[in-house]
């Protein structure tokens, strides 16, 4: 699987953090609040029943015998339910006859021992308090308050502190994501530097100071781009260096060896045999030469011009001492390339063709690539990769042995293509025999 | 027997390619510099120089263009340099042909064959002296003439031959290669050659080499001559 990228990393992060935080904030606060709000509540609650208490007491001791009435007389809300248990017996208002089913026997308990109590209880899925005062032996003042209110309040509460968190992890990863960008902005401009330097430009550099937290790595970068241009420069020197240096010895021997090689008739056989060897070596010395020295300029830019393809391939073909009528045009287009590249990629082809493809049978052109078929045993599939390197032989080029190539040619055309932006390939030609393609975009 | 100058440094090339010159059937005077190429051009008038463009003291442009203002001898470069730099440079200079190290005996022989055939063409005295007139610009194949507004102008053998190919084909493009087969008979040739020569011909039959009136560009496809 791949994994998430730096961006989406982070912004998880910010956003998680967030979250964890603003949840702890979220229920240290609610249950303060709640503990605070029910303590308050009940103490007014408390203070109330007291009040009721006295006034049902006053009323009792007073002589009044309906304990019902009595009850009805207290000011209390819906939420509040007021009864008198008195020698075993509940009296409650009417509206809520059944009350004090709701005391819990515990609480009872305690006020049969003339003890003041409350208890929390939950009533019809509501929070409630169930308070008991004593008033004297055997009468006791309970009253229900119901926390309705509070509990909607708390409801109300939960749900924006919920909205809240999930504010604060959205939040959280917009922040995270924001960061990200403006922390990775500099690396965007280091990509754009490397792109720089490998489609080329080798002058591309970072300026440290516009981005201090990042000097360190374009003081690095810088340096590898220095690194790297000197040392294209040098091998670019040595090239040339090594280029006239080869090609002085290589004029004289080329030279002389013709002036021998004209009088090869009157020598001995041996002699004769030597000189021939010597002729051939030369050549293949010069077509060596010219070939490094093509393969180490072959990195520097084409210069791309509208060229006439089908009459390019037509003079390539007839340079070779061949018929141009194998030159096949399937609708070329109009191509802009560096001609004296094509030229020469095309030429190695088929000279490919010739020297191991028993010589080509077509050379089509067509739009936006090259094609030459040959009559020869094909390429091997464990080969066709590796054929477009430098020094690599193909069987049949082993098997040859004499008059053999620079073991250069076809890398020559790979690097032409790339130099284009295209590509070198080798297939099967229906009917046996190789198919070698150029991509030219 | 036609006579070659070979103007080159380096002692076992001058003496290599003296004696595959020799073999070639041409009479070799080597120099191994341009100050004893210059006099010993004046001294003999060799049919063709070949020059080699790194020189102690005097370098090989500059050779090419004291050669050049003496006469129309072809010049040939033979180079170890190939950057395109030294090329055009050699070419501006005045060269008519440029050759990269190493050269086959060959190839430099057919070359020079070629560089004879183009001399021999504007030399030949025809009983019919062709004028074909372009506007203000006037030429006689034959006579090896070259006018403009009457007066005559010095071109060279090479520069001549190109002008003569694209004057038989009034208003007709020749592309490049079609020009570097029929004037440097180079089935497969550098394009610069040509190039380089029609620039060097707008110096001397344009009134505005920077915006030719007779001898035009047309592009992607080559040069056409018209009035």
């Amino acid at each position: 699987m791949r994994r998430a990228g730096l961006r989406t990393r982070v912004s998880a992060a910010f956003a998680v953090g967030a979250l964890a935080l603003s949840v702890c904030v979220t229920v240290v606060s609610y249950e303060l609040t709640r503990s605070t709000l029910f303590r308050e509540r009940e103490r007014t609650a408390v203070r109330a029943t007291y009040f009721d208490a006295a006034l049902v007491d006053a009323s009792l001791k007073g002589g009044a015998t309906n304990v019902a009435d009595v009850l009805g007389s207290l000011d209390a809300g819906g939420d509040r339910y007021v009864m008198v248990q008195r020698a075993g017996r509940w009296y409650s208002r009417t509206a809520d006859t059944d009350a004090h089913a709701a005391v819990p026997a515990q609480l009872q308990e305690m006020a049969a021992g003339g003890e003041a109590a409350a208890q929390r209880i939950r009533r019809d899925g509501v929070p409630a308090l169930v308070i008991a005062v004593p008033l004297d032996a055997d009468t006791v003042f309970y009253e229900i308050v119901a926390q309705r209110e509070l509990e909607r309040t708390l409801q109300v509460l939960a749900l924006v502190l919920a909205a809240v968190a999930i504010m604060m992890a959205a939040g959280g990863a917009a922040v995270g994501w924001y960061v990200t960008r403006h922390a990775l902005r500099p690396l965007g401009a280091v990509a754009d530097a490397a792109r720089g330097i490998a489609d080329g430009d080798l002058e591309t550099r970072l300026d440290p100071e516009t981005e201090p937290d990042l000097a360190a790595l374009a003081a690095s970068f810088n340096h590898m781009a220095d690194e790297l241009d000197r040392r294209m420069r040098r091998d670019r020197r040595f090239a040339a260096d090594v280029s006239h240096e080869l090609r002085s010895p290589l004029q004289t021997l080329a030279a002389a060896v013709s002036v021998v090689d004209r009088r090869k008739d009157g020598l001995d056989e041996r002699s004769a045999a030597a000189v021939g060897l010597i002729v051939a070596e030369v050549n293949r010395f010069q077509e060596l030469v010219g070939d490094l020295l093509e393969l180490a300029r072959s990195d520097q830019p084409v210069s791309r011009e509208p060229t006439d393809i089908v009459a390019l391939a037509e003079r390539v073909v007839r340079a070779h001492g061949l018929d141009p009528a194998i030159v096949e045009g399937d609708d070329p287009g109009e191509w802009r390339v560096d001609a004296r590249r094509v030229e020469q990629a095309l030429g190695n082809l088929i000279e490919n063709a010739v020297r191991y493809g028993g010589g080509p049978t077509a050379v089509r052109v067509g739009k936006g690539f090259l094609e030459v078929d040959d009559a020869g045993p094909g390429v091997p599939e464990e080969l066709r990769a590796s054929i477009f390197d430098r020094f690599v032989r193909g069987p049949a080029a082993g098997a040859r042995g004499a008059g053999d190539g620079t073991g250069l040619g076809l890398a020559i055309v790979a690097e032409h293509a790339a130099a284009h932006g295209g590509s070198a390939s080798v297939g099967e030609r229906p009917g046996g025999g190789a198919r070698f393609r150029v991509e030219l975009p | 027997m036609t006579s070659v100058l070979l103007i080159e440094d380096d002692d076992r090339i001058r003496l290599s390619l003296s004696l595959a010159l020799e073999d070639e059937g041409y009479t070799a005077h080597a120099v191994a510099t341009a100050e004893d190429g210059l006099a010993e051009q004046r001294r003999v008038a060799a049919e063709t120089v070949l020059v080699d463009l790194m020189l102690p003291g005097m370098d090989g442009f500059e050779c090419i263009r004291r050669l050049r203002r003496d006469d129309d001898v072809p010049i040939v470069v033979i180079s170890a340099r190939d950057d395109t730099h030294d090329i055009v440079a050699a070419l501006e200079a005045g060269a008519d042909d440029y050759l990269v190290k190493p050269v086959a005996v060959k190839e430099l022989a057919a070359r020079l064959r070629a560089l004879r055939r183009r001399g021999r063409a504007a030399t030949t005295t025809a009983p019919a002296v062709r004028t074909l007139a372009f506007g203000d610009l006037e030429l006689k194949p034959e006579a090896g003439e070259v006018r403009l507004h009457g007066a005559e102008v010095r071109v060279t053998r090479t520069e001549f031959r190109l002008l003569c190919e694209l004057a038989d084909h009034p208003g007709q493009v020749l592309s490049r290669q079609q020009l570097l087969q029929r004037v440097w008979e180079y089935e497969v040739g550098d394009e610069r050659l040509v190039d380089v020569h029609v620039g060097r011909l707008r110096h001397k039959i344009e009134d505005v080499p920077g915006a030719p009136r007779h001898l035009v560009t047309v592009r992607g496809l080559g040069y056409k001559l018209q009035p």
